[in-house]
């Protein structure tokens, strides 16, 4: 596999990522970096006219971008997990990447406009419409509202099931910050703390044969060390779904109370029928004749 | 019991991205593929999904899921290959039969190759309130809103922040629902950061190193109880349903029965039939593909498919050594790049492991 110095950074900014703010804490000191990265070059660049900037931070399998770009000015190469690298200068702003980017990691931003202000493209694929001329909630990565936006236009670009690219008109000191906009005011009520919460009891494990958990720990604490033999004492993963819901609950349950791996209790010894069938069609009565 | 029996050269069992792509490349090859599948449209998970995939322009990158499954059914149709949908494989036995379950009613057919690319279920776990109305996998949920048009709840509480619980919340969203939150036991997300943000961007809070209690409710699910991992903090959230996005598993129940080696791979979802690069199992004569194989993308399925078909032509001497070679070259470098980046690290350690015996 090919080492790239970008894949090795990407790495270490994953790691952090899962941990918690490194991924955003390495993207903003990449924006205030050197003089070569793409953001400050399309910050420049966007002075003068609409530009894309590509906020697609983490190595995953994708490429569309690349061939969105009907200017050449995205590239990914023959590693489809390297980050796109894009150009500026070449961009001519036309927002075909920002409707096609699987991730809706891509925005336009132009500064040619006096008085303080940008406009940023942003997609946008939310039920509710947007229109010129509205006003929206403008939000950053972590959806903290930047405040109100007024938009300028409404595009739809992308294909028969198109996205909506909403140009929004904010202060210039957004025009990187601005990661969508937001029509709906949702009401997220503020979960209530459960004081002296004392655990919720015993509940259902086969759903079907309607046997509790507490019966399959008995049964495993007495010495069944098999699905299958669990199976035959309590009926356990033998109704209607035939196992399909409780199965992996019942391995996992077994092999704790078991002190084994869920590995070293096996897949088991599954039997036709796999979906339930009625006796009658296994008769093979109305079978009509079938071409081959 | 005299049920017909009828010889084919191929059966595809899925009709998923790995079982359409597999029957392509059988078509490639002169071999017409018989594709069963027991949903009544083709293209298995990906005709419920409506955002924009990933991959390359090899995988149909940057289309959404139900165009990307449009093209492979109707690459299908052009290529003479017969999908039979409503159509379930009940059993596979020792000589190779397989049971069908058909609008024709209940057959067996005796394929001369069979590519099991049966997929992946949801996982579950119980808990109290877990056979509440309400409660569902998030891939049921996804079907309830891109299918039948129906919202699960008004309020969803999302559990998981991998990909499958970021990608159905957002979907729910989108569907005009709104998601009281997602809540996530480990510290981060296991999903691609881009779902994430999307998530985060329409003001969902996502809580980490949380993890679901309980479900309340007479008739159905009114509230859900979480507690903060850390902090052993419970809390309830008022919601009327609740969307478990907790991992997928492997069907290989088919395999099982046929009698492949089953093999383990936590990092791929589980049980699945042990197989080598090219797709062949333990068994001469059947191959295995897509999340059948062990649960990674789309994008993987659709080479996997092709792999398997591929095997199989050259097995069956419909592809000479040379031109096989040729292909597989082509699609394992491609899977390589796939899985070549940084979030895919789990993946390579449990192919390296199968591969190695």
């Amino acid at each position: 596999m090919k080492e790239r110095k970008e894949r090795k950074e990407s790495k270490e900014r994953e790691e952090g990522k899962a941990t918690g703010e490194g991924g955003r804490g390495a993207a903003r000191d990449a924006l205030q970096g050197g003089r070569d990265d793409p953001w400050t070059a399309a910050w420049e660049v966007s002075r003068r006219k609409a530009v894309a900037v590509v906020d697609c931070r983490q190595e995953i399998p994708c490429d569309p971008c690349e061939t969105a770009c009907r200017k050449g000015a995205i590239r990914v190469g023959d590693d489809v997990c390297a980050l796109p690298i894009s150009e500026p200068e070449t961009c001519d702003g036309c927002g075909r990447c920002v409707a096609l980017c699987p991730g809706m990691a891509i925005y336009l931003i132009d500064r040619s406009a006096d008085g303080g202000k940008a406009a940023v493209t942003v997609p946008y694929e939310m039920g509710e419409e947007p229109r010129a001329g509205m006003e929206a909630r403008v939000v950053d990565g972590e959806g903290k509202e930047l405040g109100r936006g007024k938009i300028l236009e409404v595009r739809a670009m992308g294909g028969a099931a198109a996205t909506l690219l909403v140009k929004v008109e904010v202060p210039e000191t957004w025009a990187l910050k601005v990661r969508g906009v937001r029509l709906r005011q949702m009401f997220i009520e503020e979960p209530e703390e459960v004081e002296g919460y004392r655990g919720t009891g015993d509940c259902l494990i086969c759903r079907c044969e309607e046997i509790a958990r507490a019966e399959v720990e008995k049964a495993a604490g007495s010495g069944f060390r098999s699905l299958a033999a669990l199976r035959r004492a309590s009926r356990v993963g033998l109704g209607y779904c035939q196992g399909r819901f409780c199965r992996e609950p019942l391995r996992e349950e077994l092999a704790r109370k078991c002190g084994r791996g869920v590995e070293e209790l096996g897949i088991g010894s599954p039997r036709p029928p796999l979906r339930p069938v009625k006796i009658s069609r296994l008769g093979g009565g109305d079978v009509r004749d079938t071409q081959f | 019991m005299a049920l017909p029996a009828y010889e084919c050269p191929m059966v595809v069992v899925g009709a998923g991205p790995a079982g359409l792509c597999a029957a392509l490349e059988a078509a490639e090859a002169g071999i017409r593929a018989l594709v069963m599948d027991e949903n009544e449209r083709g293209g298995g998970q990906l005709y419920k999904q409506i955002h924009r995939f990933f991959g390359s322009r090899h995988h149909g990158a940057g289309k959404r899921g139900f165009e990307i499954a449009a093209e492979m059914v109707e690459g299908c149709e052009r290529a003479g290959v017969e999908i039979r949908l409503s159509s379930a494989v009940l059993g596979c036995f020792p000589g190779g039969e397989l049971l069908v379950d058909g609008p024709e009613g209940v057959y067996l057919l005796r394929p001369q190759a069979t590519v099991l690319a049966t997929g992946a279920a949801e996982r579950c776990f119980p808990f109290a309130g877990w056979t509440l109305p309400g409660v569902m996998g998030a891939g049921a949920a996804q079907t309830l809103l891109n299918v039948h048009g129906v919202l699960p709840g008004k309020r969803v509480l999302m559990v998981g922040a991998g990909n499958v619980g970021l990608i159905v919340a957002y979907q729910l969203l989108q569907a005009g629902a709104e998601v009281a939150g997602v809540v996530e036991a480990e510290r981060g997300s296991r999903g691609y950061e881009v779902h994430l943000q999307r998530v985060r961007r329409e003001g969902v809070p996502v809580y980490f190193r949380h993890r679901l209690l309980a479900a309340e409710g007479d008739e159905g699910v009114e509230a859900a109880l979480v507690e903060s991992v850390d902090e052993g903090r419970v809390r309830r959230f008022r919601v009327d349903a609740l969307c478990l996005a907790v991992g997928l598993v492997p069907q290989a129940e088919l395999a099982a029965m046929r009698g492949c080696r089953i093999a383990y791979a936590d990092e791929l979802g589980g049980f699945l039939p042990w197989h080598d690069r090219e797709m062949r199992t333990s068994v001469p004569g059947v191959y295995v593909a897509g999340d059948a194989a062990g649960v990674e993308e789309a994008s993987v399925a659709m080479d996997e498919g092709r792999l398997a078909a591929v095997a199989a032509a050259e097995d069956l001497g419909a592809l000479d050594g040379a031109r096989a070679a040729a292909k597989r070259k082509e699609l394992l470098a491609r899977l390589e790049g796939l899985r070549g980046g940084p979030t895919a690290s789990h993946i390579r350690r449990a192919r390296a492991r199968l591969n190695a015996g």
